[in-house]
Formats: C-alpha cells, sequence, structure tokens
C-alpha cells in the first residue's frame, strides 16, 4: 500500500510547525534574556569577574598540573609494564632459543611439539594464574610447515599488527600496544615480539600482556586526580569569593554612604571595624565626610553671614539714607533760593541720592534672593496690560533719547500664571536697558503665546553684543565698556535680578546679540505656574538678524550646520547663544 | 567578558580532552627496542643420515627393494610419510597409518635374498624373513608381534603413459604389506645401539637397558632422546626386576646445552637428593661419550650439577676387581690356565673339595670367593657343591644326586649376606644358594633348558630353552630368586647348545647355522655376527668375560669347549701345557686334555 502525500499541508502539522516556531523563539528569547542579565551581572558585580577569573584561571592551572601529573602516571605504569615484559621476553627467547637450537629442519617432528611445549612453559601453566599473559610463537617464514602455536590456545595472529611482525621478522625486539580481544572481553594489550634464532632460519615469540589492571590504576589515578583538581578549583573559587566579598561588601558600603553623603546626608558614617586597610579606608572616609562636612557647614556658615552682611548693611544704611533723603529733599525743594551753583549740587545729591537708593533696594532684592528668601506670589495675569504698563512708563525716557517704542502685543488678553509685579520688573529692566542702548533706533517688543508658555522678547538695534557676551550680561555688576559713562541710573543689577525672577517662576531668559545688529532679549514662562518648559513660542534669535553663514531662505526651513568654534549652530536658537538660564 | 568566556571554555575542553587523552592509549605504533643478531643457519651435526629416497634407486628392483625395506628408518615420526613415498600412489591407502607411540617398525631378518619375479604388467616381489622384533618409537626393540615368514608385494615403474624418462622415474611399491618393514640391516645402518641404564630393584646396581638411536637424530637432541627413554621406562621384559623413575615423572621441554654444560628440567614427585643422585649416575652411563657438567632441575629449581665423567668415575657399573682368571677343569679338577701377557692365578678351592670335578662357576664376592662345582660320583650321578668364603674356600656343602648338571652360574648380587647362583640340573633350571639346595625355578616357558648364562649385573639371564634363546630378568630377594616373563630371541643358529653374555647387550651363543658355529647376538637379537663359523664339533660349554667399561676384556675373552677340546676364541686351542699346578702325567699315560674353561671374576 502506498500512501500519496497530501497535497496541502497538514493543519496539525502547520500548528505544530508555528508552536515549534513559537517555543524556539521563547528559546531565543529566553537565551537572549539570560545572555543579557549574565552580561549585566558581569559588568556591574566585582565579586562575580573576580570568581569567574579565579576559576577560570584556576582551571587552567590545575587542569595543567593533573594532566602532567595523569600523563606522568600512566608513562611510569607503561615503562613498567613494558620492562617487565623486557625481561620476559628476553629470558623467554633465550629459553625458546635454546630448545629450538636441537632442531636444524623446520620439518622435524618433534619441532612442533617442541614450539608447544616453549610456549606453555613460558606462559606458566595454568592462565588463571598468570594474570592472562599469552605467550605465542609464531614462524612467519615456514607458515605452512610450523603452526603457530600458544598458550593459553587463541587466536593470537589479529592481535599482531602487520607493521609488528615485519618489524620482528627483521630482527627486531619490539613492542605495541593493541587494543583486540583475547579472552572475552576486548582489552589493551601489549604485544611483545622478539626474534628466536634457530639453525634453520628464525621463528618469533610473542608476549601478549593484557594492560587492564595498569589501565585501571591509570584511570583510578586520574580520577583522583580530577576530583582533586575540582576540588581544589571550588575551594578557590569559594576563597575568592569570600575575599571578595570580605573587599567588596564595605566598598558597597562605602559606595553607599557616599551616595547618601552626596544626597547631602552628611553625617552617614561607614562602620569601622578592626585594624585593617578596609577598616583604614572606613576611617579615612569618615574622616573626610567629617572634614567635608565642616567644611560646607564653615563655607555656608560664610556664606550666609555674606549675605547677612549685605543685607544688614544694605538695612542699616537705608535709615540714614532716610534722613538723609529728608534732608536733600528739602534742600532740593529750595533750591531755587539757593546760589546756582549750589542749587546744582542739590540737583546732584538728588540725583544720586536717587541712584544710591534704586542701588539699596537692588541690593536689598538681590540678598533676598540669596537667602532663600524670594517668594513667588503667582496669581493669573493678563500680560498684555503688564506689557503696556512698562511701555508707557518708559515713554518718558525714550521720548527722551529719542527711541520709539513699538509694541507687538496680540490682541486678546494673554493670561499667565504669574507674579505681575515680577514680570513688570523684568519686563521694565529689559526695555529700560533697550532704550538705554537702543541709540536712537526703535525698540520692539513681542508678545507670544503657546499651549504651554507664553514669551516676550525685547530688541533694540543697538551696538550688539559680541560673541560670549550673552551669558556675561546677566552678571552681577557687569558692564560692555567699563569706560563708557552711565547715561541713566542704572545699578548693574537688574538683570541679575530679572534672571533671578525669571528662575523663580521656572522660565527662562535668555539674550541674543551680534555686533552692529543690536540684541534681543527674550523672557519665557510656562503657562501654569510649576510647569516645565520645553519650548518657547518665540525665536531668540530675530528674523532679521544675519545669520553667520547666510541664513536660511527667506520663509524658508533653517539649515543646520557646523557653527564657528565647532558648536552646531542651529536655528533659531543657536546651542551657543543661549544663555544658560534653565533651572 | 567574551574573551574571559572563551578562556574558559577553551580550558575546560583542554582539561577533559587532556585528561581522556593521558590513559593508557588503544594503539601505539611499533616500538623497536633493539636488534638481535640475525639467525646463523647453522650445520647439522653431521650425523644425519638419512635412508636413500625412493628415485636414488632409479630403476634397480634389487636395490629399490633394500631402500624400501630400510625407508622407514630414521625418526618415527615421519616413518609412515618415508615408507609411502615408495608406494604407487594409488595404493597408499592401503598403509593404515598410526599415530604417535603405535608407531611401530617390524624388523625383520631376510632369510634369502629376495625374489624378484618380472610380470609383464609388474613386478612381483616375494621375501623371506625371520621376524625379530618390533622397534617402537621408545628405541626398544620389541618381541615380534607378526608372525609372517614372508611378504609380497609388486612394483611397478613410476613413468605412467610413458611419460618421462623410464630408468629416472623410478619405481613404486604397490599392493604394499600394512607394516612398516625394516630389515635388520638397515636397522644396522640407521640406527646407532645404545645402553640406558636403569637401577635394579634393590637399587644397587645399574641394568643396562637395548635402545636404538636412529642416526638423524642429531647430536643436540641426544640428551633429551636419553632423558625421555628413562622417563619412559626400560623395556617390558626388565620390567619386574629394574624400577624406572618414579611415576609422573616427565621432562619439561627438552633438555638443552652444548659445549660441555646440559641442562636437564623434570617434574619429579618425591624426588630427594638421593634419588637424583642416582638419576645424575643413570644418565652419566646413559650418556657416556658426554663428559661434561649436567645440571638437573626439578620444577625449574636448580637441584644439582653433576659432572657426567666424575659422576661415572664415582659410580663404577660394576663392582669388579681386577682382572679375570681363567680356569679350566683337568684331570678332575679346576686348574688355573696360563696365557702370554695374563697373569695366572691359584685355584680358590681348597684341594680336598677339588676332585671329580665335571664344570665349575667360581664368582669373586666383597671378600671373599664364591664357588660352586658339579662333582661326579662314582655311579656317574653328578651332585652340586657349593662353598663360599675367604680363597680359598674350604667348607663345601652338597646338593642331592642328579642325572646331568649344566656349569653352574653365580648371581652378582650386591647382598653378599645370601649369594645365589643359578644351575641347569636334569633339564631344568634351578637355583642354589650356599647351602647348595637345588630348587627348581618356574619359567613361563616350558621346554628343556640346556643353558644358563647371568650377566654381570646380576639381573639378566640367558638361557636356552627349549632349543631357543630366552633372555629374563631375574629378581633376588629373601625368599630366593624369581623370574620375569622370558623373551624369546631370533637367531640364526640352531641347535643351540651354549650361550654366555659376551658384552652388557650382547650374548655368544653355540649351535648351528649349516655348520657348528659360535656367533654373537645382540641381546634382542637384532643384531648377530659370526664369532666362529667352523667350529667342528658341537660346541658344549661356553664361557666369556663380558665387555664392560669397568675392566679391560682380555684378548680371547671366550673360551669353549667343543669334542672335549677347550678353545680360547677364536680357534686357539688351549693346551696342556698353559694348564697351571699340574703334575706331570707318569710317562706313558696318555695326558688328559683341559675340559670347562671358564673365567673368575
Amino acid at each position: 500500500m502506498v500512501t500519496s502525500p497530501t497535497p496541502h499541508a497538514d493543519p496539525a502539522v502547520s500548528r505544530r510547525r508555528h508552536a515549534g516556531r513559537e517555543l524556539c523563539r521563547a528559546v531565543v528569547g529566553r537565551s537572549a534574556r539570560l545572555v543579557a542579565g549574565l552580561h549585566q551581572t558581569w559588568r556591574r558585580s566585582l565579586q562575580v569577574r573576580v570568581v569567574t577569573i579565579t576559576l577560570v584561571a584556576s582551571s587552567l592551572l590545575v587542569g595543567g598540573f593533573a594532566y602532567v601529573i595523569a600523563n606522568k602516571i600512566t608513562d611510569i605504569l607503561l615503562t613498567n609494564a613494558v620492562t617487565d615484559t623486557r625481561l620476559r621476553i628476553t629470558s623467554g627467547a633465550d629459553y625458546a632459543a635454546k630448545q629450538v637450537y636441537l632442531f636444524s629442519q623446520p620439518q622435524e617432528a618433534q619441532l612442533q611439539d617442541t614450539i608447544e611445549g616453549t610456549v606453555n612453559y613460558l606462559a606458566g601453566g595454568d592462565p588463571q594464574q598468570t594474570s592472562g599473559v599469552v605467550v605465542a610463537i609464531t614462524a612467519d617464514n615456514y607458515t605452512d610447515i610450523i603452526e603457530t602455536r600458544s598458550s593459553p590456545v587463541l587466536d593470537v595472529r589479529p592481535l599482531i599488527s602487520r607493521e609488528l611482525r615485519a618489524s620482528v621478522a627483521d630482527g627486531n625486539v619490539a613492542w605495541q600496544i593493541r587494543t583486540g580481544r583475547l579472552t572475552g572481553e576486548r582489552a589493551k594489550y601489549l604485544v611483545y615480539g622478539s626474534p628466536v634464532p634457530t639453525r634453520f632460519g628464525q621463528v618469533e615469540l610473542y608476549y601478549f600482556v593484557p594492560l587492564s589492571r595498569q589501565d585501571a590504576t591509570a584511570a583510578d589515578a586520574r580520577a583522583t586526580v580530577v576530583a582533586t583538581g575540582v576540588a581544589l578549583v571550588l575551594l578557590l573559587g569559594l576563597l575568592a569569593a569570600l575575599v571578595t566579598r570580605l573587599v567588596v561588601t564595605p566598598v558597597r558600603v562605602a559606595a553607599r554612604t557616599a551616595q547618601r553623603l552626596s544626597a547631602g546626608l552628611l553625617d552617614q558614617r561607614m562602620v569601622v571595624n578592626g585594624e585593617d586597610d578596609l577598616a583604614l579606608l572606613a576611617a579615612s572616609f569618615n574622616q573626610m565626610a567629617t572634614n567635608l562636612q565642616r567644611q560646607i557647614l564653615r563655607l555656608e556658615e560664610m556664606s550666609r553671614l555674606q549675605r547677612r552682611f549685605t543685607s544688614d548693611v544694605s538695612h542699616e544704611l537705608r535709615t540714614p539714607l532716610t534722613t538723609v533723603r529728608m534732608a536733600a529733599d528739602l534742600i532740593f525743594a529750595e533750591r531755587d533760593d539757593f546760589d546756582p551753583a549750589v542749587a546744582r549740587s542739590a540737583e546732584l545729591l538728588q540725583a544720586e541720592l536717587d541712584r544710591f537708593e534704586e542701588l539699596l533696594t537692588d541690593l536689598l532684592e538681590i540678598s533676598r534672593f540669596d537667602a532663600g528668601f524670594a517668594m513667588l506670589d503667582a496669581e493669573p495675569t493678563d500680560l498684555v496690560p503688564v506689557v503696556h504698563r512698562v511701555a508707557d512708563r518708559l515713554a518718558g525716557l525714550a521720548e527722551r533719547v529719542g527711541v520709539a517704542i513699538e509694541l507687538d502685543v496680540p490682541a486678546t488678553s494673554v493670561i499667565a500664571e504669574v507674579d505681575p509685579r515680577r514680570v513688570e520688573r523684568v519686563l521694565r529692566n529689559l526695555v529700560g536697558n533697550a532704550v538705554e542702548h537702543g541709540e536712537g533706533k526703535p525698540v520692539r517688543i513681542t508678545l507670544g503665546v503657546d499651549d504651554t508658555a507664553v514669551a516676550v522678547t525685547v530688541r533694540d538695534h543697538g551696538v550688539g553684543l559680541k560673541p560670549g557676551e550673552e551669558k556675561l550680561v546677566f552678571n552681577r555688576f557687569w558692564r560692555a565698556d567699563p569706560s563708557r559713562a552711565r547715561q541713566t541710573g542704572g545699578t548693574g543689577l537688574g538683570l541679575s535680578i530679572s534672571l533671578e525672577d525669571a528662575r523663580l517662576h521656572g522660565g527662562w531668559l535668555e539674550a541674543w546679540g551680534a555686533p552692529g545688529q543690536g540684541a534681543q532679549f527674550r523672557l519665557t514662562l510656562p503657562a501654569r505656574a510649576g510647569d516645565r518648559l520645553t519650548t518657547s513660542p518665540l525665536r531668540l534669535v530675530p528674523a532679521d538678524a544675519a545669520l553667520p553663514f547666510g541664513g536660511p531662505r527667506a520663509g524658508g526651513l533653517l539649515a543646520i550646520g557646523p557653527g564657528p568654534g565647532g558648536a552646531l549652530a542651529v536655528g533659531p536658537a543657536g546651542a551657543g547663544e543661549k544663555a544658560e538660564a534653565r533651572s | 567578558m567574551t574573551r574571559a568566556l572563551l578562556a574558559g571554555v577553551v580550558g575546560v575542553v583542554l582539561l577533559v580532552t587532556g585528561l581522556a587523552g593521558c590513559g593508557i592509549p588503544g594503539s601505539t605504533g611499533v616500538e623497536v627496542e633493539r636488534r638481535v643478531s640475525s639467525a646463523e643457519a647453522g650445520t647439522s651435526s653431521g650425523r644425519s643420515q638419512e635412508p636413500p629416497t625412493r628415485a636414488a634407486s632409479g630403476s634397480d628392483a634389487e636395490e629399490f627393494v633394500r631402500n624400501f625395506l630400510a625407508a622407514a628408518a630414521g625418526e618415527p615420526d615421519r616413518a609412515y610419510y618415508r615408507v609411502k613415498q615408495f608406494i604407487a600412489p594409488e595404493d597408499r591407502s592401503e598403509l593404515q597409518e598410526k599415530q604417535g607411540s603405535e608407531v611401530a617398525l617390524t624388523v625383520v631378518r631376510l632369510t634369502e635374498a629376495p625374489v624378484i619375479t618380472p610380470d609383464v604388467e609388474s613386478t612381483k616381489v616375494t621375501i623371506a624373513v625371520q621376524q625379530i622384533g618390533v622397534l617402537r618409537t621408545n628405541g626398544t626393540l620389541a618381541p615380534p608381534v607378526a608372525t609372517e615368514t614372508k611378504y609380497q608385494f609388486g612394483l611397478r615403474s613410476a613413468a605412467t603413459g610413458g611419460q618421462g624418462n623410464v630408468e629416472d622415474a623410478g619405481l613404486f611399491v604397490t599392493a604394499p604389506p600394512n607394516v612398516l618393514l625394516l630389515s635388520h640391516v638397515a636397522l644396522q645402518e640407521y640406527y646407532e645401539p645404545a645402553s640406558v641404564y636403569f637401577w635394579s630393584s634393590d637399587r644397587n646396581r645399574l641394568v643396562p637397558d637395548q635402545r636404538y638411536l636412529p642416526l638423524t637424530v642429531p647430536d643436540e637432541r641426544q640428551v633429551t632422546e636419553v632423558v625421555r627413554w628413562l622417563i619412559n621406562g626400560p623395556s617390558d621384559w626388565l620390567r619386574p626386576a629394574v624400577s624406572g623413575l618414579p611415576d609422573r615423572t616427565e621432562m619439561i621441554n627438552n633438555a638443552t646445552g652444548g659445549d660441555g654444560r646440559w641442562e636437564v628440567n623434570l617434574t619429579m614427585p618425591g624426588d630427594d637428593e638421593r634419588r637424583l643422585d642416582q638419576f645424575a649416575t643413570q644418565l652419566a652411563w646413559s650418556l657416556p661419550e658426554l663428559d661434561g657438567e649436567l645440571e638437573l632441575k626439578v620444577q625449574n629449581q636448580s637441584r644439582t650439577v653433576v659432572n657426567l665423567r666424575e659422576q661415572r668415575l664415582k659410580h663404577p657399573l660394576y663392582p669388579l676387581i681386577g682382572n679375570p682368571q681363567r680356569y679350566c677343569v683337568y684331570d678332575g679338577a679346576v686348574h688355573p690356565l696360563a696365557f702370554a701377557g695374563e697373569p695366572g692365578g691359584t685355584v680358590p678351592v681348597a684341594p680336598e673339595a677339588n676332585r671329580n670335578v665335571v664344570s665349575a662357576g667360581f664368582s669373586r664376592a666383597a671378600g671373599g670367593v664364591l664357588a660352586a662345582l658339579v662333582v661326579a660320583g662314582a655311579d656317574g650321578r653328578q651332585r652340586l657343591t657349593v662353598g663360599t668364603g675367604t680363597d680359598p674356600v674350604t667348607a663345601f656343602r652338597s646338593s642331592s644326586w642328579y642325572a646331568a648338571i649344566g656349569r653352574p652360574v653365580w648371581l652378582r648380587s650386591a647382598d653378599t649376606g645370601r649369594p645365589y647362583g643359578l644351575v641347569v640340573a636334569d633339564r631344568r633350571l634351578h637355583r642354589f644358594g650356599d647351602d647348595a639346595t637345588l630348587t627348581p625355578v618356574t619359567l613361563n616357558v616350558t621346554g628343556q633348558v640346556t643353558a644358563v648364562a647371568a650377566a654381570l649385573d646380576g639381573t639378566r639371564i640367558a638361557m636356552i630353552v627349549g632349543g631357543a634363546l630366552y633372555v629374563a630378568a631375574v629378581t633376588v630377594d629373601g625368599g630366593g630368586v624369581t623370574l620375569g616373563p622370558a623373551r624369546r630371541l631370533a637367531t640364526s643358529l640352531t641347535g643351540l647348545s651354549a650361550v654366555d653374555w659376551a658384552g652388557e647387550d650382547s650374548l655368544v651363543l653355540a649351535g648351528s647355522a649349516d655348520r657348528p658355529g659360535i656367533h654373537q647376538v645382540s641381546v634382542d637379537g637384532a643384531r648377530e655376527f659370526e664369532v666362529r663359523g667352523d667350529v667342528g664339533a658341537k660346541v658344549t660349554h661356553l664361557s666369556a668375560f663380558p665387555v664392560n667399561p669397568v675392566v679391560q676384556q682380555p684378548s680371547g675373552a671366550v673360551m669353549y669347549e667343543a669334542n672335549g677340546v677347550a678353545y680360547r676364541s677364536p680357534a686357539e686351542r688351549i693346551k696342556r701345557e698353559q694348564v697351571l699346578e699340574v703334575t706331570p702325567p707318569p710317562a706313558g699315560v696318555r695326558p688328559g686334555n683341559p675340559t670347562a674353561p671358564f673365567f673368575l671374576y
């Protein structure tokens, strides 16, 4: 009967194949996970690494020794067997030669009996008591006349290889180890052959010495060596694990302690046990931690004292300043009655007192930030009136220096959760700065909004900023040109305070500028207080700015390419030009 | 990590394979230890003398028959092979082969020349034979089994269908006899007679036993063969009187050696130093040509090393003292005979007893002389008087009277206390002791006994019973003398009248071939030659001094009496002048003749 193959794949087969594929995938996945896990363990655990390396190295070493020892034992056993047999076969060949010497013809009748008697004599009679040694005499040159005789009677011919036969026939005493079956089971035999000179030519005497005892001894020795080796390797591994554990545990404790220290828990200390190196490490670590703690506390204290000093000085100055102010106001009000020179002095006094007062206010504000006492008083605020208010308030100054303030605000209200007082102060600072450095060119205030953030940019077209000055502008008391006379009474702290205000909101304050192209400052604030900023609704780099590499085509996308100094320039927010204002 | 893992894996693999590989290998190449000097094809030592092959005789039928009757000679293992070469291929199956120790050669004496009758198809050969014995593998010639007196077989040319040269192709035997025939000529030609020695039952004397060694056996194997013979025990007829080696004594392989040193390895149950020494003595005498050292091993343990020559000197075969002295009976009294070059003796018998003597037999024994005299009475009847003691013997005892008493012979025994002798009285064999009492001795053969002679060893006797020659072994024990089975010897002589021992393994025998004569016959009857062919009359007395390795034989060691005249061999008449201590007869009286000559030894 012939079964024809089914034309369509058996659904069961297909299911099975599918299941197999699943299983395969599962196995692969599992092993991949296992490898990954092992890899991770390897990377993370010094103990695993040390133990593995110890195991591998000691395995190689112990294996090498075991090999040498086992080899040596086998060699000795074999050499003993060979030497034994050599002695036996030498005397045996002598005896056989004497016996066979009586015959001058291979045909002689008693020769066969003599050969049989000789092998029986050499084998020692009872095969049970001769440890299985088989003795045989062959006559390769007279195979048809002299039969091969062995004691005990066995077919020994298969055990004598052709090479050995040829070598012995050539007149050599030679030996070889062969595996074969003589009595029952297969065994290794040392086959030793010696030529026996006779008067009619040569016959060959062979000894077949079973090597089972030597083999068993060698196997025993090997097993012992392997067992010892394995035990030694395991012991070394255990030892390595223990020692590593001894070292790694304190290191781990130290790491944990260091982590806690870095997290601010300065009073964390390690436990010191004993007087060893690890104890020294722990003690040193503790010493270091103590010193660090002391230093940090000292620095904190100094910083606190410094801030306290600034604050105290500001406060202490305010009281006499108030008195001086009142006096100066009085003098200023009466200046028309004074000599014109004195009147001029009274005006100067009044102006410098204003600056002094402003400086004090800013200092107090800064010290409040430093002391961490600044509190955000956020409330939903419409920013459009704030922008208007700032523009209105600075309109006088702008008019005085001939700068037109242009506003670009959305028609609808822009509500954000901000502290209006601080935002207004920031804007006032920015616009004031722009007007001051506007060099008569118009200043543009733009208000932008999106889902998550609101932004205000203030653009002027003054001298601009040199590369690198985008960050310096926010430093306390920084001036672009120290020799330049201050037209307005800026304290040098405005941008610093503005930056602190922006940070207090969780927003950004960034600057962009280029020599001859003016500058633009951008304030970005989250629409909801506490949100994290990711983007800004407005660009920091103004659209009319000339980019270093020519800029994108009008209305086209920005090109990304290498910027100056190896930096990556990506418009509109070039990485190198972005002020570090993120908190 | 990957590298470390790889190293680890490689290490483990190396470890496992390395340890697995460092056991005893299952197979190795051939390791040559050293070279042995190549075997030299030595030359066989001379004696190899094979009988001629079939083709040697060409188409000469007479020579072919002679060769055919010699073909079986040589080592028994291949005897059938050699004989079958002579037999036509189609008839070879008619010769049934026997194996091992059953191989026996039928030794025959050709009484006539072969009768060769040429025919058209094949030649017919008839040989008339006398059966001598059966040569066994142990070298003994046993009494004949077959009774045929003639054998017939055919001859045909080996050249079949006109192929080949008829002359060169030779002949084939057809219809062969179903035995291995060996002519006595071939036995002499291709075998060497040898004596091996066994200890007598009382272990005091060595008794020779006749063997035949094929000449093809090389010298090197001689020791082996002799030791085998000794182990296999004596000839059948000797067996009652001698002791062999202990039962289950075996030789381990061959005796080896050469150049003055030999080694014999035995298993010998119940061996002791004395037994070994006795065995060494046996060997020393059985190998008379070897002078070197012989090492005896029992179960591979070296037990004793003896110098064969010294051993022979230390243990002489026979306790012979001095040269033999000749005596004869002259005028009814024993008188010494004197020959030139031989010392004359005195009569060891007191003159009172030395009267009316017919014949006498003396023997030297330790410390004295054994004398037995056959004395004739007045009525012609005879009696035996026996006396022992120091020379001269004075005290004699007498037996009762008999019609006729032959010459008495003493059995030379080591037991000096009770000497025994044998004598034929009234045609029956009797033994006698020093009390002169004649006691009949039972024989296993029937017939009238006419003569008896004892060998030097005192264990073997030869006798003529019913006209045929027999040898037998004698055991002397406390109760008397017991004879073993007598073995009949074939001889060409008829009408036998007297016998004596001519050597250890030979007899002198008086009888008649065509005319009365004296022949020497080997102790198995195989070898026979004429000492004197023409005596002229029936020999009535015959005495010889046997050849032995101890005392040299004088010339004319055989003396006999025929027709009342005594002779010294071969044919020298013993004259009256040679008789000592004789008073010259008064004038006119015809002086008597010396008769019944004999030896004292």
